[in-house]
């Protein structure tokens, strides 16, 4: 995992968060996770595809989800329902994308996948052997935790399996 | 969601658990679901990018992933480690490899993200606008419940918005 994939989301948070809700940021203290991490009330999941690869999460409390989504939307918001789930979707949408189109700029190009929202306090999400960069956005409304598990794809762009360790046991069986 | 998706992903299961860990799997009925889906014990997620993208979940009980991966290390595994939780990820991730290279003969061409790992009963994961198709594989060391999110990709390398966002938010 590399520092420099880091600098590209937490300007494009700044961006995304100031111009959509009017909030400005500051970075908390950075840090790297190997281990599983247990959630937050709200998870939004998006995977980066191409010269970089692997995925970014948004972890974020339901009430700070709901002042989001309340400012974004500029109606008030007491309930974390469909609209409010889409609104939050989006945001961490908007943010992985900015961000891919500043990797580019910097010649790494990668797309990015739907975002998919995991809702629920103390699940566990495993990277496996990707190690995290752990960074605390905080903003008036609450908190918002990245985590970034990325790194570059092999040169010649193959699917390469990402834990080589089956064919290894196998082999060894055999 | 397309069904035409579908067979290259029941094709692949079937031969990666065949030759993995040699078990046979069995195909029950088919469902399309749009709310969010309540997590069982351990759920891979994968995403596509490309000619079809979206996402595709493996959901399973813990008692059948640690089978699953003691048969395809032929070792004896006794709980969800962080090898039998790489070896699940890895099956997830071989699968969907193999689904893939069939869609791209069938002219879809997709790149699968790296393998996440959801560890955790009764977490509600939501594919907001992208319904999910739900295939349940029955075997004789328990059910893999499969859903597949996907649609096909607009341009590559467009984003695609879920809700549009006002530019001016009214307040």
């Amino acid at each position: 995992m590399d520092v420099k994939f880091l600098n590209p989301f937490l300007d494009s948070a700044a961006e995304v968060l100031k111009k959509e809700i009017q909030l400005e940021i500051t970075r908390g203290p950075i840090n790297v996770q190997t281990s599983a991490l247990t959630t937050d009330d709200v998870t939004v999941l998006i995977n980066l595809v191409g010269q970089i690869q692997g995925v970014v999460l948004y972890e974020l409390s339901e009430a700070t989800a709901l002042g989001f989504v309340s400012r974004m939307m500029g109606q008030k918001f007491n309930e974390f329902d469909n609209l409010a789930q889409s609104g939050i979707a989006e945001l961490g949408n908007v943010i992985s994308g900015k961000a891919t189109v500043a990797l580019s700029k910097s010649g790494l190009d990668s797309t990015i996948s739907p975002p998919t929202m995991i809702i629920g306090k103390g699940t566990k999400i495993s990277t496996i052997n990707f190690p995290r960069i752990v960074v605390t956005i905080q903003t008036d409304l609450g908190n918002v935790t990245v985590h970034l598990a990325i790194k570059e794809s092999p040169p010649d762009g193959k699917n390469i399996n990402f834990v080589p360790l089956i064919q290894e046991a196998v082999s060894t069986k055999q | 969601m397309n069904v035409k998706f579908l067979n290259p992903f029941l094709d692949a299961i079937h031969e990666v658990l065949k030759t993995e860990t040699g078990i046979d799997t069995s195909k029950g009925d088919l469902k399309l679901e749009k709310g969010p889906y309540t997590t069982d014990d351990i759920t891979v997620i994968i995403a596509l990018v490309g000619g079809v993208e979206g996402m595709v979940f493996y959901s399973l009980t813990k008692e059948t992933s640690i089978c699953l991966v003691s048969k395809m290390m032929g070792e004896e595994i006794t709980e969800f480690n962080s090898l039998a939780q790489s070896g699940i990820a890895e099956l997830g991730n071989v699968i969907t490899g193999r689904a893939s290279v069939k869609l791209s003969q069938a002219g879809y061409e997709s790149t699968i993200s790296p393998p996440t790992l959801v560890i955790g009963k009764g977490s509600q994961v939501s594919t907001l606008d992208c319904p999910r198709l739900i295939i349940p594989l029955s075997s004789n060391v328990g059910t893999i419940t499969v859903h597949l999110a996907l649609r096909d990709g607009i341009n590559q390398g467009q984003k695609t918005a879920q809700i549009p966002v006002p530019a001016k938010p009214v307040i």
